[in-house]
């Protein structure tokens, strides 16, 4: 169950977003080339962008009964899928580049 | 007089008529927070793009999370964030087989709005203490 | 249960539910998503005589006529607490005997047991012959069950919620040849049929589950999914796998997303949305 395993990311992600207020660019760029906070991030998003597929496909399920339904459940997974993949190459940038 | 056959009967009345509760009200709730987190989830991947890209990128998306429209959407998004979690702990505790009593439904209901407004306020005056 | 037992948390059991809430309606438009046989017009109004006494009641009751080939409307009939039961359902009889007798609904028992005068009251579903006229709004409102076709008045065509009852095949499966005497039980394993036999298939739950009301087509409904577990459970019976089998299914069964106003509503404090819940947990269990 990704709900299980985003209890803890996402509360890691909001204590590390507080404790980052106010931090500039390089101050960001250092916590997230942390290795434990890579890996976490990293974690974060294939269970967030996994968990909203599934929740934003009921939700389609649920009120969409039209032939627009199956487009839809399709862009929505695509769409899911691209901005994970767009999330963790990002964080690797940051975290693996110079 | 039109014939019986030509007619369709009529649909009784649903949502139009049905009084909220809290059960039908929370539940909606978690799906509209579920939602709205799904944008603030695409938000998170701008930020990170802007991150990589350089000092700039990410100086033109902070100013936009400090205005006050973007600190009013942050304060909204992270009262999603915990209204979803707080029921989303909840439904795990359902999908368990735990806390079906209609007592416990509605104490565990009230606890996560109570929570979810708790948690808020808390994370909104840590981060402003941070922020000096 | 007394008064005075009664824990200090709000909600003992369906009947105790706080009746008021902070809104009686979702803040929808009245015509959202309502088809155009559907809307709901402006009725009439049945004041009393005037030399009538003063304790007067007024009931807003949806009416629909399929003779007329009218659209359904709201009928306002003021009655007269004094000359009157106690009970919504006495109210209902009162109005048909005294001011309009062809307003139609289905009663039997007049006590909680047949569930034939099960009807939205004050906007939850509910048996019109156990609900206080006390306990109603100042003026009080009546509709059929939700989301159901409306043959007359206050009665709905219940032919899907049954066809679907139906489906779950309500009756005990055996392999076994049939034994000589009644097929034994012991107390405990009666014991877990308790809470979860007791439906009299009023379909409050069903009628009032959102996720009925969008997906009744293929979703069961509590009131079906409540007596498929009654029948999962029981010992004597032997085909708990194919009737699992036959309820895994992302409509039939998950279609339930624990929203539990079915277990708010149920008039004979059942609770179908943990029988839902347990069914889930038997076919996690089962694979897992």
């Amino acid at each position: 169950m990704t709900a299980i395993a985003l209890i803890p990311l996402t509360v890691w992600f909001l204590a590390s977003v507080i404790t980052l207020t106010g931090r500039d660019h390089a101050g960001v760029v250092t916590w997230l080339r942390t290795p434990s906070a890579t890996i976490c991030m990293v974690l974060l998003l294939v269970a967030l962008f996994y968990h909203m597929a599934l929740g934003l496909q009921v939700v389609i399920e649920d009120y969409v009964h039209s032939g627009a339904r199956f487009p839809v459940l399709i862009a929505i997974r695509l769409g899911c899928f691209a901005l994970a993949v767009t999330g963790i190459v990002v964080t690797l940038r940051i975290s693996l580049g110079g | 007089m039109k014939t019986i056959a030509s007619r369709r009967r009529p649909l009784s009345p649903n949502i139009q008529i049905y009084r909220p509760q809290l059960t039908s009200v929370l539940s909606i709730v978690n799906r509209v927070t579920g939602v709205v987190l799904s944008a603030f989830a695409v938000f998170l991947v701008i930020w990170l793009s802007a991150a990589a890209t350089g000092p700039q990128a990410f100086a033109t998306v902070q100013s936009v999370i400090g205005s006050w429209i973007g600190q009013f959407l942050m304060i909204g998004g992270v009262f999603s964030f915990f209204m979803h979690l707080c029921g989303g702990i909840r439904h795990l505790f359902w999908d368990a087989g735990y806390g079906f009593h209609l007592r416990t439904i509605y104490a565990s209901g009230w606890a996560v709005v109570i929570a979810s407004f708790l948690l808020t306020g808390a994370t909104w005056a840590l981060s402003t203490y941070m922020a000096g | 249960m007394t008064e005075d037992k009664r824990s200090p948390f709000l909600i003992e059991s369906s009947d105790q539910l706080p009746r008021v809430t902070v809104l009686k309606r979702f803040p929808l438009p009245r015509k959202l998503g309502v088809g155009k046989e559907s809307r709901i017009g402006k009725g009439k109004r049945w004041p009393l005589p005037a030399t009538a006494a003063a304790r007067v009641k007024t009931f807003e009751i949806y009416r629909y006529d399929p003779d007329s080939g009218d659209n359904p409307v709201i009928d306002i009939f003021e009655i007269d607490l004094d000359d009157c039961g106690p009970m919504v359902l006495d109210a209902l009889i009162w109005i048909k005997n005294k001011v309009d007798p062809t307003l139609t609904f289905r009663r039997s028992c007049r006590e909680g047991v047949c569930g034939s005068c099960a009807m939205n009251i004050d906007g939850t579903n509910w048996l019109a012959c156990t609900r206080y006229i006390a306990e109603t709004d100042g003026s009080a409102t009546i509709y059929p069950l939700s989301n159901l076709r409306i043959i007359k008045d206050l009665v709905p065509d219940l032919t899907h919620m049954f066809a679907q009852y139906s489906l779950i095949e309500p009756w005990l499966h055996s392999k076994a040849p049939a034994p000589e005497r009644e097929r034994l039980q012991s107390p405990a394993e009666r014991a877990e049929l308790d809470g979860y036999y007791e439906c009299i298939l009023c379909f409050c739950c069903t009628s009032g589950c959102p996720s009925h009301w969008w997906n009744g087509d293929r979703f069961l409904g509590p009131a079906a999914l409540l007596h498929a577990y009654r029948w999962l459970i029981d010992s004597r019976d032997e085909a708990t796998g194919e009737r699992l089998d036959d309820l895994e299914d992302p409509f039939r069964l998950y279609r339930c997303h624990t929203i539990l106003n079915c277990t708010r509503t149920c008039p004979k404090g059942l609770n179908p949305g943990k029988a839902i819940a347990e069914i889930k947990k038997m076919i996690v269990e089962r694979t897992g």
